[in-house]
């Protein structure tokens, strides 16, 4: 049997359903893989293997009885601890909520349960999605697995190097400027930040209201596609939530890319920001191999991305601030360094520049999104650099904003990133593939198609 | 709104006109850092090419079943 720790949700649900492989055996499987590695990768802020067990019984007495609850049914995953899980605490990575216990399930932790998922545990953060990574805080930074002493991305960075490990097969992480994607981009894996309102975040602790959204972190585009299928879905009880019929992400995976019209926004990476050359090679190369099978590549031209990241950061900062100004009235002492400073910037932005940067939000997001009349996906890059060393503040802060992820929690689309190769030494790379409103289908039939015609996602990190 | 004359004694009487009175020195060099990039940032928005119709991104409405 190939090694559990390995296998994509669709291979493991096939196994389980039909009993070849025991939710059991294959917990167990990835509990000691977690036990074995993740002193060194710190994916993990709290590890639940008892939650676990108990999960994966209940998983094959329904299972043995017939009751298949679907493609999740037994299958490990884990969650950014900034989602409630009932009973357990939700720290944000950050001493002032290490006592939060939560009460209820976030919506997506319900949707997950309710799927008959199992439970592995909370994973690591940049403290409050926004400051990592971090020294200064009561536990340690989540680390690349592909080599643990570089950077793996985040906020959502247990997520992405648990999910490269092979200690799950998928997680759940939040996005904000880029948050689900920036470690998919590290870790080589991928990331979806799907339609603004289209998964719930009742239940998430909110960085910024207006652009947070919570995605999934999976090795395959197939896995992502049925994991989005299974957290999509309107929530009357959050206000950002979208009455759209959602699911159906799986439909359109297998068709090809021929004669589809894929619009390349070159400028974020050679003009706008200029990527490191293996970057932009990845990229390059990536968009040479879409036209092989047969798309149409164009060039497209919108705005700077200055000015989309300055948008970004200023309702951020903005709309995070409100949210922090007690605290950094009453404990400023108890955050990071680089979590304090980052929602400081908040602190002094004038009401009407606030809304200004909402206003001209809804601009930029209408003439982007006029751009899909001529084509059906846009493809970019992710990060403009490789993952640096952790132990680098000055280039940790140097390529911190340097990405084209938070353009599109301005716009609001669907957002991919998909692995796009290897740098020199052997860190991952990666690009992002994006949609129309509502389009995730036609994203990850895309994505699909690249993933498909390449091996990337059938290389995996050597955890020594 | 230029802040190459905003010093760490203009962002501490600033800090506490809004409250943030408990900060350290190390805090308001943090907070000074933070004001001039997010002014920065303000100043590379095309504000200018806004006119009255363009609304903010999230208004106010009523769901009619309610």
């Amino acid at each position: 049997m190939t090694d559990l720790a390995w296998l994509t949700i669709a291979e493991a649900a096939e196994l389980l359903r039909g009993r070849k492989l025991s939710p059991v055996e294959y917990a167990k499987a990835l509990i000691a893989r977690v036990e074995k590695h993740d002193r060194k990768l710190n994916a993990f802020l709290r590890f639940t293997p008892d939650l676990a067990l108990e999960d994966a019984r209940r998983a094959e007495a329904e299972i043995t009885r017939g009751a298949w609850r679907g493609p999740l049914h037994g299958v490990p995953y884990g969650l950014k601890d900034i989602v409630d899980y009932a009973g357990l605490p939700t720290t944000a990575h950050s001493k002032i909520l290490q006592d939060n216990v939560a009460t209820a399930d976030a919506a997506v932790a319900a949707k997950l349960k309710a799927a008959g998922g199992v439970f592995m545990g909370k994973l690591s953060t940049h403290e409050f999605a926004t400051g990592g990574p971090s020294f200064d805080l009561p536990w340690p930074p989540a680390r690349n697995p592909w080599n643990r002493d570089h950077f793996c991305g985040g906020s959502s960075s247990g997520a992405g190097a648990a999910t490269a490990a092979g200690f799950v097969p998928a997680a759940i992480g939040t996005d904000t400027g880029g948050s689900v994607r920036n470690p998919a981009s590290m870790c080589g894996i991928a990331g979806m930040k799907a339609t603004y309102g289209l998964v719930s975040r009742r239940g998430v602790i909110p960085l910024a209201y207006s652009l947070d959204h919570v995605g999934p972190l999976t090795r395959t585009v197939r896995d992502n596609a049925l994991m989005l299928d299974l957290i999509a879905s309107h929530d009357p009880l959050d206000p950002g939530s979208v009455e759209h019929a959602a699911g159906g992400y799986t439909a359109e995976l297998g068709r090809g890319v021929k004669g589809l019209r894929i619009g390349v926004i070159r400028h974020f990476y050679t003009h706008d920001m200029k990527a490191d050359p293996e970057v932009a090679a990845g990229i390059e190369a990536a968009i040479r191999k879409l036209a092989e099978l047969g798309a149409e590549v164009r060039e497209i031209q919108t705005a700077p991305l200055g000015e989309y990241n300055a948008c970004n950061r200023t309702i951020l900062t903005s709309e995070a601030f409100a949210l922090h100004e007690k605290w950094m009235r009453e404990r400023p002492q108890d955050y990071g360094a680089l979590a304090r400073e980052r929602i400081m910037a908040g602190a002094f932005v004038r009401a009407a520049d606030y809304i200004n940067a909402t206003r001209l939000r809804r601009k930029m997001a209408d003439a982007f999104h006029a751009l899909f009349s001529g084509i059906d996906v846009a493809v970019t890059a992710s990060s403009m650099d490789p993952p640096c060393r952790i132990d680098d503040p000055k280039t940790i802060e140097y390529t911190y904003g340097r990405q084209a992820r938070a353009v599109f929690n301005i716009t609001g689309g669907p957002a991919l990133s998909v692995p796009a190769g290897f740098n020199e030494a052997g860190l991952p790379l990666g690009m992002q593939i994006v949609g129309k409103p509502y389009g995730e289908a036609m994203v990850y039939r895309v994505a699909h198609a690249y993933e498909q015609a390449t091996d990337w996602v059938k290389r995996h990190p050597p955890l020594a | 709104m230029s802040d190459d004359n905003l010093s760490l004694d203009d962002i501490r009487r600033m800090a506490a006109e809004i409250g943030l009175s408990r900060l350290t020195d190390g805090h308001l060099q943090e907070l000074l850092r933070a004001t001039r990039t997010a002014r920065a940032r303000r100043a590379a928005l095309p504000f200018a090419n806004l006119v009255p119709a363009d609304e903010p991104a999230h208004v106010f409405r009523l769901e009619p079943d309610r």
